[in-house]
């Protein structure tokens, strides 16, 4: 799956050239035009998705309260986007630690699963074995389109989790009436959606802390 | 010798690394040109290791060629590399600049005869042992590694490797050594990482990546593990540091 423009191959392919310091001129310039494109990507979704992501961190903050646990899946990138995910909401930078589970991390489940009953089904048997009605389940995809996520999904909100999605615009997921709240990203480049996937993240992690907070008096 | 660059352009704790950026990323370009295999290793957090290596492997971009990236477990991480990896091969590691488990793999990495990257956010590495260091300044590192701007990087690193790519007449040519103070054909020492104990003070030690017999009979101590610099087969001065 790939949307990203190719531009960054540059036209001029010459097996001659010898001058290092202005390809190396070049490469900043497109690293910085890059590094303002990620920024001014992240500022907007964070702006544009400023109640969604507050209405989803409320509906998470409750599900913690009552002792529900966070499962996190996605794909390639995406699945390290999951590990992040756990790993920041275990071991949070301050506030409370908060239970949450990957579903990515275990070559045994995942490859027993996929040998047995296909990739499309690896995260939602993983749910049917985790999840129960109070737990979260978080799913990432840039492109919104990966089947074994809708089918986690569809898993999930028939178990009575809360479903939280991250994804670019365009796929199923976006409009999947699985996923309760689905925070999309407007780009047409992968990799800007993941950046600004984690700033999303970040985002709803440090809401839900603060809601924990305040319900806690503090 | 390089373009100008308007600083104005971005903004942010990046800015300042788009031009290390760019030189570390041709940096892998020629050596991945060379055949060289990128071992990524985030001991503080892993998931960014093995998104690294995803990145390489498995490119997002269609038709972007497959590069080899392999990500370290934490627990034998030297053990690996000093077994698997050989020389001209890269060792990227992701980290704060206290992390000792790395600034020591950095340092040994030499002695394994690996190009080094070091990307890592917070207080830059003073005295850094790796080649290239890519750094996020005046940020959290806590939050850095999950507000994108983390990934940001080695998805920039990954992209400009491919220009870099792109450009064949720049990855033959290494940069060579004009100024006098080339490790390889100086007065300098090189470094060297002793792996096994012989008679009357010589060690076997790695050097560049390749197992020599060094004298070792000046310095204090050359146990196994232990980092020397070597001059004309003589260690000159021992580093310690048999931890690993």
């Amino acid at each position: 799956m790939t949307t990203e423009p190719t531009g960054f191959l540059y036209p001029f392919i010459e097996a001659e050239e010898r001058d290092g310091a202005a390809l190396i001129g070049d490469l900043t310039r497109s690293a910085q035009s890059k590094m303002q494109e990620s920024r001014g990507l992240r500022t907007a979704t964070l702006e544009r998705g400023r109640d969604g992501i507050h209405a989803a961190a409320e509906a998470m903050a409750a599900r913690f309260l009552g002792g529900g646990r966070l499962l996190a899946f996605g794909n390639g990138g995406s699945a390290t986007d999951a590990d992040g995910t756990v790993d920041l909401f275990r071991h949070p930078p301050h506030g409370r630690p908060l239970p949450a589970l990957s579903l990515v991390d275990d070559q045994a489940v995942l490859t027993a699963l996929s040998n047995d009953v296909g990739f499309d089904l690896v995260f939602s048997r993983q749910v049917i074995a985790h999840g129960n009605a109070g737990d979260i389940a978080v799913g990432f995809s840039t492109s919104g389109a990966s089947v074994n996520l809708l089918r986690a999904f569809e898993e999930a909100a028939r178990r009575g989790l809360l479903t939280v999605g991250l994804c670019g615009d365009g796929g199923a997921m976006a409009v999947s009436d699985a996923v309760q709240h689905c925070l999309v990203v407007r780009s047409g480049s992968v990799h800007r959606i993941q950046e600004t996937q984690d700033a999303l993240m970040l985002e709803l992690w440090s809401t839900v802390q603060r809601q924990l907070a305040r319900s806690e008096g503090l | 010798m390089m373009a100008l660059v308007d600083s104005s352009v971005a903004s942010g704790p990046e800015a300042g690394a788009a031009a290390d950026l760019a030189v570390a990323s041709l940096a892998l370009a020629r050596r991945f040109a060379a055949g060289a295999t990128l071992w990524c290793m985030a001991p503080q957090w892993p998931s960014h290791g093995r998104h690294v290596a995803v990145e390489f492997v498995h490119p997002v971009v269609m038709g972007a060629r497959a590069l080899p990236a392999v990500s370290l477990h934490e627990a034998d991480a030297a053990a690996t590399v000093r077994l698997a990896a050989r020389p001209g091969d890269i060792l990227l590691a992701v980290s704060t600049a206290d992390h000792a488990g790395t600034v020591d793999l950095l340092t040994r990495s030499g002695a394994w005869g690996l190009t080094s990257v070091w990307l890592g956010a917070g207080n830059r590495p003073v005295g850094s042992p790796a080649d290239h260091v890519v750094w996020l300044e005046g940020v959290d590192p806590a939050l850095a590694c999950r507000s994108g701007d983390l990934v940001l990087m080695y998805h920039l690193l990954w992209e400009l490797t491919h220009v870099g790519l792109e450009h064949p007449g720049l990855l033959e040519a290494e940069p060579e050594c004009t100024d006098g103070v080339c490790v390889t054909c100086s007065d300098e020492g090189r470094m060297a990482e002793v792996i096994g104990v012989g008679t009357d003070g010589r060690v076997t030690a790695l050097v560049g990546g390749r197992r020599e017999v060094v004298d070792a009979s000046l310095v204090d101590r050359a146990e196994p593990g232990d980092l020397l610099l070597v001059h004309a087969g003589v260690a000159i001065t021992s580093l310690g540091g048999a931890a690993t």
